[in-house]
């Protein structure tokens, strides 16, 4: 036993109070841990240059003070072990994992000349650039690619947000997310705001105690569920169907809105002859969703107005059909009359990095692309989505290894990475091994992982707390953070990095030789907010002239889509090869579709939902965040425990045709018999690597990660 | 003249098992990370499927009135303090020797990496000076919140029959 040391005993007395007799300062700035829809306003307690408590900014009007499990430690984010103290390059093989530090005038001049080198022998587009998380240097890459000349800038979103983005870029060329606060009924489609996005799930509430009513759909019990007056809790992977039912009630019932399907819409009537092949008694068998609820809810989000929908990034669209099921989901928007409209799904035009603010709007896309798409190779994949590159400004990562592997149509041989993390690839260790047939492989990260042990060149980046981002929030407000503490080591800002190799790599490139501010107000221009104005506002400032934008925009401008109208049957996916209508077909491996491989793997395996204390693999070193949640546990219904004979936390294996990884189980009903559900980022029982790198949607490149098939068994060894 | 005692509110319906308080409470109690916390979230199942109903609680210290950790303790190192009743435990008292963890039904006392008892201290040295605790201060979803008792169990009363008074009137639910 010991007692706790001097320093942190007397903080520990003092409650952390700021002021002077504590010599704690308070400074702020935003969490960046998870995504750019929350992105909380952080006070940071700061004392002798270190910071020793965070919370949540009071004055930011979107996260009100409040900060999520993983916000809260941000300290043992910062100032962790494994963090990169200085560039590193590596000595040895790829498997050696040995790595000598080096200067970063030496890094970057290595760095570049290396791309430089590869472009001129086999041209820009064999150099990749890559963003996962986290996303707020994306700007900044994707203009030093495309002046580059590469059109192979490739994110993460490759399999979160990009496919759902797709599904209404082809049915609208917009869509926007849902006006929940002026709604009077909210259609929620499989996702939970209060694990990932705590500030809706906080006005959710509040909508709800002043009547808002609230469908929910998805498989999973949530804690959004418990606040829903119909749950739809479908298999996994049949949403389509049950869009298509909804809307085969509404049109049977007439509910739909006549004026803007005649006026405004593209192949209704075939759409009309193909829903009506899906009545809630085909549906309930489909989905397992009985009849009499599919008909309630369509009743009630038809004859509710205005009715929003609210939908996730992915879980409608991490399945082998993922595309169409998403399409046919949002579909019921303009079904029902509730598009770009006060109450329903109302289009804002992004302000800056994913994030609406109503009224503002940056030149980030014009700055993102100096180059045309006509200039440039065709994208990695290009011949095998073609639709994604009809409509997605970006390349489809999910690609990447097997074009890395084949070296058709044309090899790619460097990469540039930002928080690459392979496990997030169906069959991770297919990624892994064609990363490590590239020529030149350079990573930026905070830690060393996984990935970056297999680089040839890795850059130590830091953390929000260390550096000035620009953000904006949807209640108008913006910020640039100010560091409040130095770099730790030797580490810098993503930007920074980007715009030194900038110096080097794209020397006629002349907004980007002004530097990272100078780049940040021309992409402010067009709000009127200068660098030199916000910098007086640490906490942020709110533009209270800013107005948003008037509702039904396409009478006037019609819609974004080839025909210029809301297309039921899409025109570039007839033109591209594909079903036009939003065909629901069943995923690749389901009871159903594969009744075979379900006799030894009868369970479905739905994996990726979120733990309210992980984001992907960002804060599993973290003690604070690992203790809430240390083993990596699959759920699994009680009655399907009970016929296993597997009790709470025994050890069981979790296996497909691919592979099995050991977890323990734990027994609830969060999931229906018949269903598991797997976090996937555990570093000790990665799931994707039970996944085919293959079981995709063809239409998107999405993984099928949230329907395959799979079986649980009890483990002899480690249970008593 | 009754002594004052401060306690926290929770809202189940609420909740939604986020953890947010216990990584608050982590950060503001610099906690090992080695599974001790001042503050615990369950999950509550009730029912099979399909009629199922999942709760989540968090609770922590309850700084109770007739502590029975302050009873049980051998060398008087756990008091209730006189000017908001709050149970704060002396470090250089405790032997420790866990009577107080076997007293008490909550789970509140605490021994971090195996060394003397640690708990709840309801964040004392902030409320003093104005602020929340600091798992309350967090709360996304605003299910706890903080107070003397008899606020806390007037707000609440006061809730409830709102609550009524809108189930009779619809007019007043609709949005403005």
């Amino acid at each position: 036993m010991h007692r706790e040391s001097e320093y942190r005993y007397q903080d520990f007395e003092q409650g952390k109070v700021p002021g002077v007799e504590t010599g704690i300062e308070v400074r702020k700035t935003i969490c960046s841990i998870c995504n750019p829809l929350s992105h909380c306003g952080v006070d940071a307690y700061v004392k002798n240059g270190m910071v020793v408590k965070v919370e949540g900014t009071k004055e930011n009007p979107h996260s009100e003070g409040t900060l999520c499990s993983k916000g809260n430690a941000n300290r043992q984010y910062i100032y962790h072990k494994d963090r990169i103290r200085t560039p590193l390059i590596r000595k040895g093989d790829r498997e050696s994992g040995h790595f000598v530090p080096i200067s970063w005038k030496e890094a970057l001049d290595f760095a570049a000349s290396r791309f430089l080198k590869i472009k001129e022998e086999s041209g820009p587009e064999a150099v990749v650039f890559y963003a996962g998380f986290p996303k707020w240097m994306r700007p900044f890459l994707k203009r030093l690619a495309h002046s580059f000349g590469s059109p192979n800038y490739c994110t993460e979103s490759s399999t979160c947000f990009r496919a759902s983005f797709m599904a209404c870029a082809l049915t609208y060329g917009a869509m926007g997310p849902a006006d929940f606060k002026r709604a009077n009924c909210l259609l929620v489609w499989s996702t939970n705001p209060f694990y990932t996005n705590t500030t809706l799930a906080r006005n959710i509430i509040k909508a709800r105690e002043r009547g808002l009513k609230i469908i929910d759909v998805g498989p999973l019990i949530t804690p959004m569920t418990a606040h829903a007056d119909i749950h739809l809790r479908i298999r996994p992977g049949t949403s389509g169907a049950l869009a298509l039912s909804m809307a085969n009630v509404i049109i049977t019932e007439g509910l739909y809105d006549n004026e803007f399907v005649q006026n405004y819409t593209l192949g209704f009537e075939e759409y009309r002859a193909y829903v009506a092949g899906f009545s809630p008694g085909v549906a309930e068998e489909i989905t397992g969703v009985s009849a009499e609820k599919i008909v309630q809810a369509a009743r009630l989000y038809a004859t509710t107005k205005p009715a929003a929908m609210m939908n996730s990034a992915s879980p409608t669209t991490h399945h082998t059909n993922g595309l169409q099921n998403h399409r046919a989901i949002v579909m019921l928007v303009g079904l029902t009359g509730n598009y770009d409209v006060a109450g329903g799904n109302p289009v804002v035009p992004p302000a800056y990095l994913y994030q609406q603010s109503p009224g503002l709007v940056t030149r980030e896309p014009e700055f993102e692309e100096p180059r045309s798409w006509n200039e440039m190779a065709p994208r990695i994949g290009q011949d095998v989505h073609p639709a994604w590159c009809r409509v997605v400004p970006e390349a489809q990562a999910m690609y990447l290894p097997f074009q890395i592997e084949s070296g058709k149509p044309y090899p790619v041989r460097g990469m540039l990475g930002f928080g690459l993390n392979y496990r997030m690839w169906p069959g991770q260790d297919f990624m892994a091994a064609s990363l490590k047939k590239l020529d030149f492989l350079v990573t930026t990260d905070i830690f060393m992982t996984d990935t970056t042990r297999l680089s040839d060149l890795v850059l130590p980046a830091c953390t929000s707390f260390e550096r000035s981002e620009l953000k904006f929030y949807p209640e108008q407000h913006v910020i640039w953070t100010q560091p409040v503490i130095r770099p730790l080591w030797e580490s810098r800002s993503d930007a920074e990095i980007i715009f030194d190799l900038a110096n080097r790599m794209v020397p006629h490139d002349d907004l980007m030789q002004k530097g990272y501010e100078a780049c940040i107000d021309w992409m402010l221009e067009p709000t009127r907010l200068t660098l030199k104005e916000l910098k007086k506002y640490p906490a942020g400032y709110t533009v209270k002239s800013a107005k948003a934008p008037p509702f039904q925009k396409y009478k006037k401008n019609g819609f974004a889509t080839p025909s210029g109208k809301m297309e039921f049957a899409s025109t570039i996916l007839r033109e591209t090869g594909y079903d036009a209508l939003p065909v629901y077909k069943e995923p690749k491996l389901s009871p159903r579709s594969t009744p075979e491989t379900a006799k030894d793997f009868p369970l479905i395996l739905t994996t990726g939902s979120r733990l309210p204390m992980f984001v992907h693999s960002r804060t599993f070193r973290l003690e604070w965040t690992r203790s809430l949640r240390p083993d990596p546990m699959v759920d699994i219904n009680p009655q399907d425990a009970r016929t296993r004979g597997i009790a709470q936390e025994d050890w069981v294996s979790l296996s497909t045709s691919r592979n099995a990884i050991r977890v323990k189980a734990n027994l609830t009903e969060i999931v229906p018999p018949g269903v598991v559900n797997m976090y996937h980022d555990y570093p000790e029982a990665s799931v994707n690597q039970l996944i085919e790198a293959d079981y995709r949607d063809p239409v998107s490149g999405f993984p099928g990660f949230k329907s395959l098939l799979c079986e649980v068994k009890k483990l002899t060894e480690g249970n008593a | 003249m009754k002594t004052p005692q401060l306690g926290f509110s929770f809202d189940l319906s609420r909740c939604s098992g986020c953890m947010a308080c216990m990584s608050a409470c982590f950060d503001q109690n610099d906690m090992p990370g080695d599974g001790s916390t001042f503050r615990h979230v369950s999950r509550i199942e009730t029912g099979t499927y399909p009629a199922v109903s999942i709760r989540y609680v968090s609770l922590a210290c309850m700084h109770c009135s007739d502590a029975p950790c302050v009873t049980v303790c051998p060398n008087e190192a756990i008091s209730k303090t006189a000017e908001n009743g709050i149970v704060v435990v002396d470090r250089d008292r405790c032997i420790g020797c866990h009577a107080c963890a076997t007293a008490c039904p909550f789970g509140a006392p605490q021994f971090p990496e195996g060394s003397f008892m640690r708990k709840c201290d309801f964040c004392v040295a902030r409320v003093t000076q104005g602020l929340e605790p600091a798992c309350v201060r967090t709360c996304p979803t605003k299910a706890l919140g903080f107070g003397p008792i008899e606020k806390l169990t007037e707000e609440k009363a006061k809730a409830a029959s709102v609550k009524i008074v809108l189930s009779f009137n619809p007019n007043l639910t609709a949005p403005g």
